[in-house]
């Protein structure tokens, strides 16, 4: 079925092959206009100069005239001065805000397809109603519950709890970042599992597995595309972010790469070390991407096999 | 001290009021200060502006339709701008800055396209003339200029006052809670408080480097917030590095919001912060639990509007500095934003037999001395700037 399906695709494309490079043209238009250009002005601002009086980026649009003095510099900043430990420190937020929403997400998720019934629709909606609100909204709305006369803090009190949740604290940054994309990751993850054929747990089951080994065995190995989907999902927006971090802490030990970007993109008289930062950030993050181009790959060999 | 004294001791001053500090020795006898590119005015040699076109012709009716105003957060009174809108039947939006350096990147490329400026300090003027994006004031639209304080009427920044008209003044200092903080705690050296690990995480420091780096210059006894000594600017980094191990202040301008919803015990920020603050306090929270510490030897200093000179409505613009130069008008938009207008008949006493102004925060008013002894803060030449914001990176990369 799936080599005929093939066979009479290819017959169509051998037929009229402009049509369907014409279905092409809007995808490459706008990644042209609204990615390749952009990133090449990044990196004309990256590799440019300074304006001499009014400190702000003079792009260079000849590669051959690029000035990569600039770049060494912040490589070097990132491997061995001031923002090496920006870096590091954006690396263990993020991680420990994925593995949250993983721990969090998943039961959620897999509790949604597999027990909710037919209370899963209303749970759904409910799951997704409150992000409905702006973003900034919705952290404004935690500025106000979690400031020290706020009412999430004075009900902690009650209980005993003294905590100063607004003073800075990594702690509030990464439950922020975990609190604002934890429904990305719970939606593509549901639909993964959703879709699973639990027939196969269920074998699993009849063959001797125990509850733990079916899901070590069988659950978590087929829901591997929802969960490497649902994590760069959240990841790459993650390592941009910078308003949680404003929001919710403004202080310089939380300080991660989004912050240090907007700072020298806005407020300094070094916007190249902003755009500089923007490119390492995407290299890094384009490791991510190739990991989930290359397990999706994998896992579409797995099925046509 | 009496309104009389206060006007008379700006007299003295006028022009060039005499700043403390060192910053101008390099300057020689010129009149200005060439560095760059830029034109600098300093109080020991004050600046008339080039002019690159003609201030607009007497007598022009206003614009209809809208009026774009570009300012900082929190920073205008809505009711002052409605009463505006209503007596010349127009609409006035507004764009918000949050750095002097980002409003002028973003009016250089077109981002902002205001018709009025409000609250730029003359640290940005030198590069509002160079990138020629104002526009010279018609002073016959302007009769309430004569309101403001006699010293001011002719600054250092723009002898003649060409391009711009004074909007509000202030002093740096810390803000704090005094139900927290006893006053007593500020003897000696007052800035040590900041570094004082027991207030941890209950600390802010403006978002400003040109401030928050002079204000570690001035703890350390270096009292010229203009320095470009590399080393001088360089301990001063090291400093701030120290208070973050410290207390792990936040770096913001949200002071006026932060004290009195009590998330921060102490934060130093600009004197007119506290008597916004006084609009943030929850119900039921006195508002004496507001205080201010005034250093001695700080920046003392005042804000401008000025009009672009791409100004769509430059009428109208002229029209509503003249409005916000009125007494009355000036009262009505102080009692929101709680900056002390730069006008003579507003004074110390008269805002404080107001009764707007609880006791604790009279320290916050800017008397005559204060203005007197301010230090001044100006624009920097480019390679002195990069310095400072070397220093600045290093303590808020954290």
């Amino acid at each position: 079925m799936d080599a005929l399906h093939r066979g009479l695709t290819q017959t169509k494309l051998k037929n009229s092959p402009r049509l369907w490079a014409g279905f092409a043209i809007p995808g490459t238009v706008w990644l042209i206009a609204l990615f390749v250009i952009p990133f090449y002005a990044v990196a004309c601002i990256a590799f440019g100069s300074i304006d001499p009086i009014f400190r702000d980026a003079v792009p260079q649009w000849n590669p051959l005239s690029w000035d990569f003095l600039q770049a060494r510099q912040i490589i070097s900043s990132l491997a061995n001065g001031p923002l090496r430990g920006v870096a590091i420190r954006t690396l263990v937020y993020v991680f420990s805000a994925m593995t949250l929403c993983f721990l969090i997400g998943f039961p959620i998720a897999y509790f949604l397809a597999r027990h909710a019934g037919r209370y899963k629709l209303l749970l759904l909606v409910l799951i997704i109603v409150p992000f409905w609100v702006n973003y900034l909204m919705r952290m404004l709305a935690w500025v106000n519950l979690l400031s020290v006369d706020g009412l999430f803090t004075r009900l902690m009190r009650i209980f005993g709890m003294n905590y100063n949740w607004l003073d800075g604290s990594p702690i509030t940054v990464t439950l922020g970042l975990v609190y604002g994309y934890i429904p990305f990751l719970i939606l593509p993850l549901y639909a993964t599992l959703e879709r699973l054929d639990w027939r196969l747990v269920d074998a699993a089951r009849d063959l001797g597995a125990n509850s733990r080994q079916a899901f070590r065995l069988v659950t978590l190995p087929m829901s591997k595309a929802g969960l490497v989907a649902a994590g760069v999902l959240i990841a790459l927006p993650m390592f941009g972010d910078y308003y949680t971090n404003d929001l919710l802490s403004r202080s310089p030990s939380t300080e991660m790469i989004g912050n240090q970007i907007d700072f020298f993109l806005n407020a300094s008289s070094q916007p190249q070390n902003g755009a500089l930062l923007v490119l390492a950030l995407s290299l890094f993050l384009l490791l991510f991407m190739s990991f989930y181009l290359r397990s999706t790959r994998q896992q579409s060999r797995q099925i046509t096999r | 001290m009496g309104r009389r004294d206060f006007l008379r001791n700006l007299a003295i001053t006028s022009g060039a009021i005499t700043f403390g500090g060192s910053l101008l020795a390099a300057c020689g006898g010129s009149t200005e200060t060439e560095s760059g590119g830029l034109s600098i005015g300093t109080p020991q040699n004050p600046i008339k502006l080039p002019l690159t076109t003609d201030a607009i012709a007497d007598g022009l009716p206003n614009e209809s339709g809208t009026l774009e105003i570009l300012n900082w957060a929190d920073y205008q009174n809505p009711e002052s701008i409605a009463i505006f809108e209503e007596k010349f039947g127009c609409k006035v939006v507004t764009s918000i800055y949050d750095t002097e350096e980002a409003a002028i990147a973003k009016l250089r490329n077109g981002t902002f396209k205001p018709d009025l400026i409000l609250g730029m300090t003359d640290t940005g003027l030198a590069k509002l003339i160079a990138a020629d994006l104002l526009q010279p004031l018609n002073k016959s639209y302007i009769p309430n200029f004569g309101n403001v304080i006699s010293g001011l009427q002719n600054p250092y920044y723009d002898l003649g006052s060409q391009y711009t008209v004074p909007y509000f003044i202030y002093g740096n200092g810390i803000g704090y809670r005094t139900d927290r903080i006893d006053k007593n705690a500020f003897e000696g050296n007052g800035y040590d408080i900041l570094w004082d690990s027991q207030f941890n995480g209950k600390v802010g420091v403006l978002d400003s480097y040109r401030d928050t780096l002079a204000m570690a210059m001035f703890r350390a006894g270096n009292f010229d917030g203009n320095t470009v000594d590399a080393a001088i600017i360089q301990k001063a980094g090291d400093d701030l590095i120290a208070m973050r191990e410290a207390t792990n202040p936040k770096v913001d301008i949200l002071a006026y919001t932060e004290i009195p919803s009590g998330n921060r015990d102490i934060n130093f920020t600009w004197s007119g912060d506290l008597f916004t603050a006084l609009q943030y306090l929850p119900e039921g929270v006195a508002p004496d639990v507001l205080g201010f510490w005034y250093p001695e030897k700080t920046v003392t200093k005042n804000d401008f509007m000025c009009i672009a000179k791409s100004a769509k409505a430059p009428v109208l613009a002229h029209q509503l500095i003249n409005f916000l130069s009125d007494t009355d008008n000036a009262l009505l938009n102080r009692e929101y934003v709680g900056y002390q207008p730069a006008l003579e008949s507003i004074t110390v006493d008269l805002l404080i037999s107001s009764g707007t102004i609880p006791e604790s925060l009279t320290d916050a008013l800017v008397t005559p001395e204060k203005y007197k002894a301010g230090l001044a803060q100006v624009s920097l030449e480019p390679a002195v700037d990069a310095l400072w914001l070397e220093q600045w990176t290093r303590f808020t990369a954290g």
